[in-house]
């Protein structure tokens, strides 16, 4: 290939990607021939004037048109941030908060931050959040660029969720000084055989479990273990295909179709923990900095105890800060692993932990060495600024130069909730499941968890009821619960509605109960309260692994007339503890700066 | 104009969780807003339920209520400042900024308008004006106020019921036609009817999805090119445009959901100025006194007719986009003006030299691709259309509009390193092609036909495939222009690809 032709492609955007595979070449070989022939960007400023006047902000774009270098050279250590790219469900604004938070650290630690990033709706990406600003795609040849033309000392690749992670053994192969935890660390928490050898040695028990990269593998893993079984595709956040498969029919239709598994990236089969709690755990550690790992400090940010049991991703989950029903050798267990983990994995920075406690067993469903979803919302609610921190002792600081070395317990609540896009997608169902579908979050402060829940839900908008009728129908494995549970609401003056099942179940219990038609039975049925807005608040559990087609039209229903909707009977419970406490005393305002 | 020096405290409302529609430009926003306003001295009280924000960082403001965004919870916090402010014996008054929140905060403001609550505790809106919002976010008012004004919009009807709706629609005679719920965000209820059948389905569920149960019923301008503009105002009068933002996919597919493209690359200058003209026009008739306003115009592809579609009084995910694009700080600007100062007393930080009132001049091309997340759908119709469906955005800038579309095509995240010829693969439904294979003609047809996220990948197999620029034309009514440059790509891919190694 000449380099007429080369530089014509670069020019139009080519990347040297697509040059390699139309050219049979690899993307190295494309990069040393470049190289060799001296094609590489140029930086220009994005300045207001077309270059008309001289410009003081650094924001950059790379091109390949001919002209001149526009980057200045400075003299501080500099670092790189990779942020997240364009949000996406499973990446969004959490990760962006993150590497906001390192470029701010980075410069009051006395750093030059180089912010790399392509989303335009994001504070990262404002000119004035980092020393230098690049627009550019988050990709090997474009982040190599920019870190080889302005001479960085290191980048931070564990801020801004997985796009960034994907690069990071890239980069490091090719020079580059990837701060933190080390990408080798990285991949043993990514890697399943690797990541069970560490949890062996730390005699740290998780679900059993198998790999599987065919159909066949499939099986016979979901066999050994008993169904049903969780399954996934590895290296993906947002639990993307994941799945909670019940019979060999599922699992066989989940292999062909949902995922394409390959030797690299095998699919992931756990025993699935029926009933279990889930709890979220967000920690910061220097451990790495020490030759002794012992010597290391590891603190906690926060027990995030999920609402809804194992089976919900944890970005889709409602959550409580802290935990609320856990006991004191459960929650100490926990902090056992997660130190022993820390120390194993030699962490530098920030690390999350998700468990599932079982009666008294606590397992490890997944460690990720980087920042978490929920670290904005820890650090919100514990008043300290866990990015922040973890920047700082990525870039050499330890925790005790820092002052930060005791965990944080609150004497208030804070109530994580999740919100959906549900309403954009008709005919949707809205069950919560391990694929993580919201888009967003609220947080619901409060000195009362019953009120931090009802403002988690007031914030998510989907305000509870104070009175009226509540519609309740439950699957058969969730009948046996559900009287107590209408009690409740009875007790707090609600009417009840149900279908001939779950009627029969509360009548029995000796409740009040108005019955309405099914679908299928006549009219006026349930979607015609619904859609008249009679009732006030659903409660509907599904009903087995394949939902039957009335629960979806009356859960569509539920979202498209704006009626508050619990899909779980945790959720419902939280739902009357919340609304009880508002019954008892209404809310009050109050401010963060008050709170910590 | 020095700046307002009888105000003690800025109460701003954020946008609350991130939905489709609402994502991350308004903690963008709020955020440069903050800053604007502490910057100056005043005391900034902010309401905003999510935590994930930068802006709800204690240090972004000196009072931070992460509390639920609605009518009831600001009175509360309203009241509670209204008695801190005595407590401090603060000279100046309390005012709500309501422009940098996205629909949520403009919403809110407007229920604590009609709840007598600002009046009640004495705070003033500034940004905006509650009767210049109304004319801004009242589709019937709006479309008098340009009528009166000479300006055109489409041809349309307002209806509060189905029986209206339907008198309306025989009104414009024909289908499609589109329907659109008042005071809703990124047209959740809006669609295209083709028929009856779908157009009584539309209508009452637009009914039912406003809060104030009223739709607009318009002539479809399917197939029109669309464009946006980005206009400032300050108190004395003066206008600037910030940035020209074009869609590449016509009507018919929301803004959110369209590739566009800053600055207009298929406009001749005099089209161009009547636009800028018109701009001016519009948020002046509107009485946006301060600050930021989104205005977005169809143009027919043949006769040139030009009509307004709407605008938006407020900061907007486009003004995020446009800052980006240009480089000028669009909320911090509107934070300034609306505390009194004027666009040529505002120093412009990147030259230092220049004042805001110079309106930003682009000597590069910037592409934004939207983001889907339709395979967590897989229940709903992926098709585009006036309801927004995209969860992100990359954007890309590069020296030509080639360059800064591949760039943003490898920003995506979706696996692609440029527009094809990558070396992977294409699932298509549930067949697999090669990345260099040629797909079936009528296939093509199928996806360029009806909007979808992969369209712009579709153009390329169709050049591939042998179609025209002109037969694609009339299969997207893309612009020549846009198409044009995609062929451009295409034969380097070909060329690389016949290359000796």
């Amino acid at each position: 290939m000449n380099r007429e032709l080369l530089a014509k492609a670069k020019s139009l955007g080519f990347s040297d990607r697509q040059i390699a595979s139309l050219t049979r070449k690899s993307e190295d070989d494309i990069r040393a021939l470049r190289r060799q022939l001296g094609l590489t960007p140029s930086y220009r400023l994005v300045d207001t004037c077309a270059a008309e006047f001289e410009a003081y902000t650094p924001y950059y774009y790379s091109t390949y048109d001919r002209g001149d270098d526009e980057t200045r050279a400075g003299d501080k250590r500099k670092i790189m941030i990779l942020g997240g790219g364009p949000n996406r469900i499973g990446q969004g604004i959490e990760f962006d908060y993150c590497c906001v938070h390192a470029a701010f650290a980075l410069k009051e630690d006395g750093f030059e931050t180089l912010m790399v990033n392509s989303n335009p709706e994001t504070v990262s990406t404002d000119y004035d959040t980092s020393d230098k600003l690049f627009f550019e795609p988050l990709t090997l040849e474009d982040v190599l660029h920019i870190y080889e033309r302005e001479k960085c000392w290191g980048a931070i690749a564990q801020f801004g969720g997985q796009t960034p992670l994907n690069l990071a053994l890239g980069l490091q192969k090719n020079g580059v000084n990837v701060i933190g935890t080390s990408p080798q660390s990285i991949e043993i928490a990514e890697d399943r055989k690797l990541f069970s050898a560490m949890l062996n040695k730390l005699g740290i028990p998780q679900p059993p479990n198998g790999l599987a990269t065919n159909e066949a593998q499939a099986l016979d893993a979901a066999r050994r273990l008993g169904y049903p079984v969780l399954v996934r595709p590895s290296f993906v956040l947002g639990g993307r295909a994941m799945q909670i498969v019940y019979s060999d029919a599922e699992l066989n239709h989940y292999m062909r179709f949902a995922v394409e598994a390959s030797h690299e990236r095998p699919v992931l089969v756990d025993k699935f923990l029926e009933d279990a709690t889930e709890v979220d755990v967000d920690c910061i550690a220097d451990v790495g900095h020490f030759a002794d790992p012992a010597q290391g400090t590891i603190v906690i940010g926060g027990f995030l105890e999920h609402i809804e049991f194992a089976g919900v991703h944890s970005g889709d989950a409602a959550m409580v800060l802290p935990p609320h029903t856990l006991a004191a050798e459960v929650i100490e267990t926990m902090r056992r692993h997660t130190h022993a983990m820390a120390r194993e994995l030699r962490v530098i920075g920030l690390m999350n932990v998700q468990y599932a406690v079982k009666g008294d067993t606590v397992y490890v469903l997944e460690v990720n060495p980087r920042a978490s979803r929920t670290v904005p919302f820890v650090s919100k609610a514990i008043g300290a600024p866990l990015a922040k921190l973890a920047a700082k002792v990525m870039a050499g600081r330890k925790l005790t130069e820092l002052g930060f070395t005791k965990e944080i317990w609150t004497d208030y609540w804070a109530v994580k909730e999740s919100v959906f896009p549900f309403n954009r997608f008709h005919g949707q169902d809205i069950l919560l499941s391990p694929e993580m579908r919201s888009t967003g979050e609220v947080m619901g402060l409060d000195a009362d968890l019953g009120i931090a829940y009802a403002k988690s839900q007031m914030a998510a908008g989907g305000p509870l009821p104070l009175s009226g009728r509540v519609f309740i129908s439950v699957s058969d494995a969730h009948k046996k619960q559900v009287a107590a549970i209408a009690r409740e609401f009875a007790g707090l003056g609600f009417e009840i509605v149900s279908t001939a099942g779950t009627a029969k179940v509360l009548e029995e219990a000796g409740l009040k109960v108005a019955r309405v038609f099914k679908l299928a039975e006549g009219r006026p049925n349930t979607l015609d309260l619904l859609k008249n807005r009679e009732i006030q608040l659903v409660i509907n559990t599904p009903a087995g692994q394949t939902p039957r087609a009335d629960e979806v039209k009356i859960r569509t229903t539920a979202v498209y007339t704006g009626t508050p909707i619990m899909t779980t009977l945790s959720g419902a419970r939280a739902a009357a503890l919340g609304i009880a406490a508002l019954k008892r005393c209404g809310y009050g305002v109050k401010t963060l700066q008050e709170y910590h | 104009m020095p700046k307002r020096t009888d105000i003690h405290s800025v109460l701003i409302i954020g946008a609350g969780p991130i939905i489709i529609g609402q994502a991350c430009e308004f903690d963008y926003s709020g955020t440069q807003a903050c800053k604007a306003l502490r910057e100056e001295g005043y005391r900034i009280i902010l309401v905003n339920s999510n935590p994930a924000t930068i802006m709800t960082d204690p240090e972004f403001a000196d009072r931070t209520y992460i509390e639920p965004i609605t009518p009831e919870c600001v009175e509360k916090i309203i009241a509670r400042e209204t008695e801190e402010m005595r407590r401090l014996g603060a000279k100046g008054r309390l005012v709500l900024l309501p422009t940098l929140g996205g629909q949520t905060a403009l919403n809110t403001a407007m229920a604590l308008v009609k709840r007598g609550t600002l009046d009640k505790y004495g705070v003033e809106m500034i940004g905006a004006n509650a009767a210049a919002i109304q004319r801004g976010e009242d589709r019937r008012i709006f479309k008098d106020l340009m009528l009166s004004i000479g300006l055109d919009v489409p041809v349309s009807g307002v209806a509060d019921t189905l029986e209206e709706s339907r008198a309306v629609a025989e009104k414009i005679g024909r289908f499609p036609l589109i329907i659109r719920p008042a005071f809703t965000l990124g047209g959740t209820g809006g669609g295209i009817a083709y028929n009856r059948e779908e157009f009584e389905v539309m209508a009452r569920r637009g009914l039912e999805l406003s809060p104030v149960s009223e739709i607009l019923i318009e002539e479809s301008l399917l197939g029109w090119k669309e464009f946006e503009m980005e206009v400032m105002r300050d108190k004395a009068d003066n206008c600037v445009i910030i940035c020209s933002i074009e869609n590449f996919d016509p009507m018919g597919v929301h803004t959110g959901d369209s590739i566009t493209v800053a600055p207009i690359q298929t406009l001749t200058d005099k089209e161009y100025q009547i636009m800028r003209d018109a701009s001016f026009a519009v948020i002046r008739a509107v009485g946006v006194e301060t600050g930021g306003s989104n205005i977005q115009f169809a143009v027919h592809p043949d006769n040139g007719r030009m009509v307004i579609i709407e605008m938006n009084p407020r900061v907007s995910r486009s003004s995020a986009l446009a800052s980006k694009a240009t480089g000028f700080p669009i909320a911090k600007i509107a934070a300034k003006l609306a505390v009194g100062y004027l666009l040529d007393e505002i120093k412009n930080d990147i030259t230092r030299e220049t004042p805001a009132s110079f309106e930003p001049t682009l000597d590069y091309v910037v592409t934004k691709i939207p983001r889907f997340a339709f395979e967590k759908f897989a229940q709903a119709d992926p098709t585009l259309n006036t309801q927004m469906k995209s969860v992100g955005e990359a954007m890309a800038i590069g020296r030509t509009f080639k360059e800064s579309l591949q760039k943003a095509l490898r920003s995506l995240e979706i696996g692609r390193h440029g527009l094809g010829g990558d070396g992977r693969h294409w699932r298509i439904g549930n067949d697999v092609y090669q990345d260099r294979d040629i797909l079936p003609r009528e296939l093509i047809s199928r996806r360029l036909t009806s909007p979808n996220a992969e369209r712009i990948f579709f153009i390329r197999h169709a050049l591939r495939a042998g179609f025209g620029v002109e037969e694609i034309f009339q299969l997207t009514k893309i612009d020549r222009w846009f198409l044009v440059q995609l062929k451009e790509i295409v034969d380097v891919e070909e060329e690389l690809a016949a290359s000796e190694p």
